[in-house]
């Protein structure tokens, strides 16, 4: 037998090797973009950059219409959590505070949709949007990925909810307040935490999708991820500039990730007791 | 005006309705038109008529061996990515418990994967593995396992590049998987633990007999829903090799939508992406029906 002290020392250095392997890829992204575009090709490759240089990150200023697409990105991303936060919120309250046959229902089938692979509804869906004069606009691309995060929006939102005391909806009704306004001036803002939350998880979605963006948007609305993967073809691999790209567009995952950890946390807990 | 009392029904459907009437005209239209246009010969230039073909589309799809063989990658790579993940998120997530509260950091760290794009995962693993100029196969002839850094084509050799194409896919998600059970791990009563160790059981009886059945519920959750994502995968191969060399990366999805844009060729693609549903829906019940049923009738 091992001494126990020799064994956590073990297990530390394991887990600690793990670590490294997994955080390894990201900082090595980082290192080559800061790296100049010659030495990121270099062969053998080296771990950190020789000479530091901002030149892949400055590269970008030359694709305008790569630039554009990181500002359709956050456009489609916004609408997609305007319209899942509104369509989400109603249909969440439901389900979490009134067990109805429509509700199981609903949370049923909403489940289901998780099955669905998005290529399967692609092709209807390009059909619709072009019926509904949609195709290549950032409302159709937006709807594209709400329904994805409509779904996750009720179920993220459902969970928050049902942790929210009954009391406080009932001593609203008991002073007169109706339903509307019950779920209005007492959910809501004790919800906001998890609404927030969620919002966040679906801009995140919308960011990220690839499939939708992909058959719904042209030229005009291209998204950020589109433009990243078709830079390839269209300049060759540079992929300097490749990797200032990428780690451009994981910048806001990152950040609202990082934000994210405490807020799961804070936002269930911090309304019902300020109230 | 007159008015309506609101009902608590009619005050839970009108809650509903909103969500419902999109999900029912973005979602669930969409599926009818698939299921339709699988009995339809559809050309993507004139998609809203076509000409009614009976089973044809299905007859052509289950007989051509394209399909088939996309089919079989299809569970391949999720055999792959989800195995991979599963061991090493289930190894990571006992050694985070071993650790208890000092794990906290590395857990973060470790979480850190969760955070990246999976497009920029598979751009990333694309430039790690080039032959020549990428860091993994520098990094092994460092370490003496290959003679040169062009000896592994990762994403080049048929043989290689569906293991090859899972690892982003590995990387991204051993985290999501280790940290769900590690929460899994962390709320098993450590009475139980303690009684079994008292009656005489070791190290590996007290992780079968105590821990994994305890666990069940969250394993199933956990391997109904990375398998389901990594049987609809799309972009991360995509973004590696496009289904290639030769299709060699092709799974359904992909070969769906090549089938789709490339070739035109909806009914038929429509007709393969509801048999491959129809397979993800059985698939996922079994699963359930195994993993999550054999836990409740042993107890």
């Amino acid at each position: 037998m091992r001494s126990p002290l020799a064994s956590r020392a073990l297990l530390m250095l394991l887990v600690a090797l793990i670590v490294l392997v997994y955080g390894f890829p990201y900082a090595f992204l980082v290192s080559t973009s800061l790296k100049s575009p010659q030495a990121a090709l270099a062969i053998p490759p080296t771990l950190l950059p020789q000479q530091l240089s901002i030149e892949n990150y400055a590269n970008i200023g030359e694709h305008p219409s790569v630039q554009r697409s990181f500002g359709n990105s956050i456009i489609i991303a916004l609408l997609s959590t305007v319209i899942t936060i509104a369509l989400a919120v109603p249909a969440a309250y439901a389900v979490a505070r009134y067990a109805t046959w429509a509700g199981k229902t609903f949370l049923f089938v909403v489940l289901i949709t998780r099955l669905i692979p998005p290529v399967a509804v692609g092709i209807p869906l390009f059909v619709i949007m072009r019926a509904l004069g949609l195709i290549d606009t950032h409302l159709g691309v937006a709807l594209a990925h709400s329904t994805i995060s409509v779904p996750l929006g009720i179920w993220l939102l459902a969970s928050f909810m049902e942790g929210i005391p009954r009391e406080l909806e009932e001593a609203a009704r008991v002073d007169g307040c109706s339903r509307f306004g019950a779920l209005l001036r007492i959910i809501i803002p004790v919800a906001s935490g998890g609404i927030a939350v969620t919002a966040i998880f679906v801009f995140l979605a919308s960011w990220n999708e690839f499939l939708f963006s992909l058959l719904l948007s042209s030229t005009g609305v291209k998204t950020a991820p589109i433009a990243i993967a078709e830079f390839k073809t269209q300049y060759g691999i540079q992929w300097g500039t490749m990797t200032s790209l990428a780690v451009l567009f994981s910048l806001p995952v990152i950040i609202f990730s990082l934000l994210m950890q405490k807020r799961i946390i804070a936002g269930l807990t911090v309304g019902a007791v300020k109230g | 005006m007159p008015v309506i009392r609101l009902t608590e029904r009619r005050f839970v459907l009108l809650l509903l309705a909103p969500a419902g009437c999109f999900l029912a005209v973005f979602v669930a239209y969409p599926l009818l038109l698939l299921l339709r246009n699988s009995f339809y010969e559809v050309s993507l230039y004139a998609l809203n008529d076509g000409v009614f073909v009976g089973w044809d589309n299905f007859v052509k799809a289950l007989g051509s061996s394209r399909v088939r063989e996309s089919a079989a990658r299809t569970l391949n790579y999720t055999v792959i990515a989800l195995s991979a993940e599963f061991v090493l998120g289930f190894g990571a997530a006992l050694l985070f418990n071993a650790l208890g509260k000092r794990s906290e950091l590395l857990r973060t760290i470790f979480a850190f994967p969760l955070m990246i794009p999976p497009i920029v995962a598979g751009l990333l693993w694309r430039f790690m593995l080039i032959d020549n100029i990428g860091i993994v196969n520098h990094i092994l002839e460092t370490l003496g396992i290959i003679g040169d850094a062009s000896d592994i084509s990762w994403l080049g050799d048929r043989d290689l590049v569906l293991f090859s194409v899972a690892l982003p896919n590995i990387w991204l998600t051993t985290s999501f998987v280790a940290l769900v059970l590690y929460t899994g791990l962390q709320n098993v009563p450590a009475e139980l633990i303690e009684a079994a160790k008292i009656d005489g059981a070791g190290n590996w009886q007290r992780f079968r007999r105590v821990t994994v059945p305890l666990l069940r519920p969250v394993i199933a959750v956990v391997l109904i829903l990375r398998g389901i994502d990594a049987a609809r995968a799309f972009d991360m191969i995509w973004i590696q090799t496009e289904g290639g060399p030769r299709f060699a990366s092709e799974i359904l999805s992909i070969h769906i939508y090549r089938a789709m844009i490339r070739y035109g060729n909806v009914g038929e693609a429509s007709a393969i992406a509801t048999l491959f549903m129809l397979g993800m829906v059985l698939a996922s019940a079994l699963a359930f029906a195994v993993i999550w049923g054999r836990g409740t009738s042993q107890s």
